[in-house]
């Protein structure tokens, strides 16, 4: 329980520290606004290649917003070694990990509401309602998937002056899986699932999620007392 | 002032290294339950490095550090619940204003974090009026005033100081002294690093020198005032 109310604080703090200061979302939100206009210049105005794309521009479009939001993350904890001082108060390192993945996971999904109807308008695609919703909770499960080894390695790179080059490096590999299921399931809600397979792609998220999850949590008291 | 016999903190053939360079270099110490200790010594002596070392900050590079028994490395968590530190970095996030950052520090540490005692602390520091105040704009002195009040929250058996003194006012300085003798009269252990002697050395029961990370000298705070009294 001492773990739990541990992390709920670390959550709380970082949400008051994000509504704050704000920068943050504004700019991680205009990256990916910037972002999916980029990938639709690049198509053209052939609508039919940009609604085949969709999903997968969407996609990269929050994994490449998500990276930014992630490594900024702990630059907060490292201003006057804040980080340290919940280390000595004492934190459980697992309880610190756990609070700041869920503070970025809540920072992830705050993507999703805003940059998929940018996506809809931007490629010409029409979904119902529904599936915005369904498309949302998907991004959700994502979210999490990435923000795990997010975490981890933001925390690890937040003390080196090339963290901005070094994070996508160590992330992008990591969250392949993700990537290629959010894409596969995104792609199903906009164009349609005939063959019912959105399910099997969702388990598929959620089974990285937790392994990402479980994995990154204990290794996570490591990486933080190595770079201190 | 009850001084236990069994130490609380020892340090046995303790190293440190940064690259070649040994910040601490085969260093033993025993501090006793209650006991206040002064570390003194010129920049780079290696006082930070024995107090980040006894925090499980950092790893020893050779010999052991134990903390009431716990290995400081094997059982960091055990040993940071038995003590705090307050160190040149005051660990504040500027956006919080000084009461949230209370309130986070007493939420972490499993409190109710009630403004009903937690605005008494800040009244005792004399930052009472500017608790809605975001911490970014406070001074270097109210800060290190809010980082000071960890002792306060934490109640810990042992108190690490670095440098408790610097950029504190008179009235500061004078209520960390009131506050170390607090906690020697409460049996807390105290080892603090200081520059500022002509304080320190009144609130030590046994100062130590440092110089290029060894134990050069010990004695009495009385001792060490005639020892600088001769070098002067």
């Amino acid at each position: 329980m001492r773990l739990l109310a541990q992390a709920l604080t670390v959550v709380r703090k970082d949400l008051l520290l994000e509504w704050r200061g704000r920068s943050r979302i504004i700019s991680v939100l205009l990256f990916g606004v910037v972002t999916l206009l980029l990938f639709s210049f690049a198509v053209g105005p052939d609508s039919i290649a940009l609604r085949a794309s969709a999903a997968g521009f969407l996609v990269l479009a929050l994994l490449l917003s998500s990276t930014l939001g992630l490594s900024e993350s702990f630059r907060l904890e490292q201003e006057q070694r804040a980080v340290e001082g919940l280390l000595l108060l004492p934190v459980d390192p697992i309880a610190l990990y756990y609070g700041k993945a869920m503070s970025n996971t809540l920072f992830l999904m705050l993507l999703a509401p805003i940059l998929t109807p940018v996506a809809l308008v931007l490629y010409a695609v029409e979904i119902d309602p529904m599936r915005l919703l369904v498309l949302l909770g998907l991004w959700a499960i994502a979210a999490a998937g990435l923000s795990a080894p997010g975490t981890l390695y933001a925390a690890m790179t937040s003390r080196l002056q090339s963290q901005d080059v070094l994070l996508p490096l160590l992330l992008f590999p990591l969250v392949v899986p993700v990537l290629l299921g959010a894409v596969k399931a995104v792609a199903l809600i906009l164009t349609g699932d005939p063959m019912e397979q959105i399910r099997s792609w969702t388990i598929l998220l959620v089974s990285f999620a937790v392994i990402y999850w479980s994995i990154c949590g204990l290794l996570f008291p490591h990486a933080i007392e190595e770079g201190l | 002032m009850t001084v236990e016999t069994t130490p609380v903190v020892r340090a046995t053939g303790l190293g440190k290294r940064f690259g070649r360079h040994w910040a601490l270099a085969h260093f033993d110490l025993e501090v006793h339950g209650g006991e206040v200790v002064l570390l003194f010594g010129s920049n780079g002596s290696g006082k930070t490095t024995f107090l980040r070392l006894a925090a499980g900050l950092y790893k020893p590079s050779r010999g052991t550090m134990s903390v009431d028994g716990h290995d400081s490395v094997k059982e960091r968590l055990e040993c940071r619940r038995l003590l705090t530190m307050v160190a040149h970095d005051n660990y504040l996030y500027a956006r919080l204003t000084a009461l949230e950052t209370l309130r986070v520090w007493a939420r972490l540490l499993g409190s109710p974090a009630r403004d009903s005692d937690l605005v008494p602390l800040l009244e005792e520091v004399g930052l009472a009026e500017r608790r809605r105040l975001p911490v970014g704009g406070f001074s270097a002195g109210m800060k290190k005033r809010l980082t000071l009040l960890r002792t306060r929250l934490e109640k810990p058996k042992i108190v690490l100081l670095d440098e408790p003194f610097s950029a504190l006012d008179v009235a500061g300085q004078d209520l960390v002294e009131g506050w170390v003798e607090r906690f020697r009269e409460e049996g807390r252990t105290v080892i603090m690093a200081s520059h500022n002697l002509p304080r320190a050395t009144k609130l030590c029961d046994r100062a130590i020198a440092l110089e290029q990370g060894q134990n050069v000298w010990s004695g009495s705070g009385s001792e060490l005032v005639e020892r600088e009294a001769k070098a002067s």
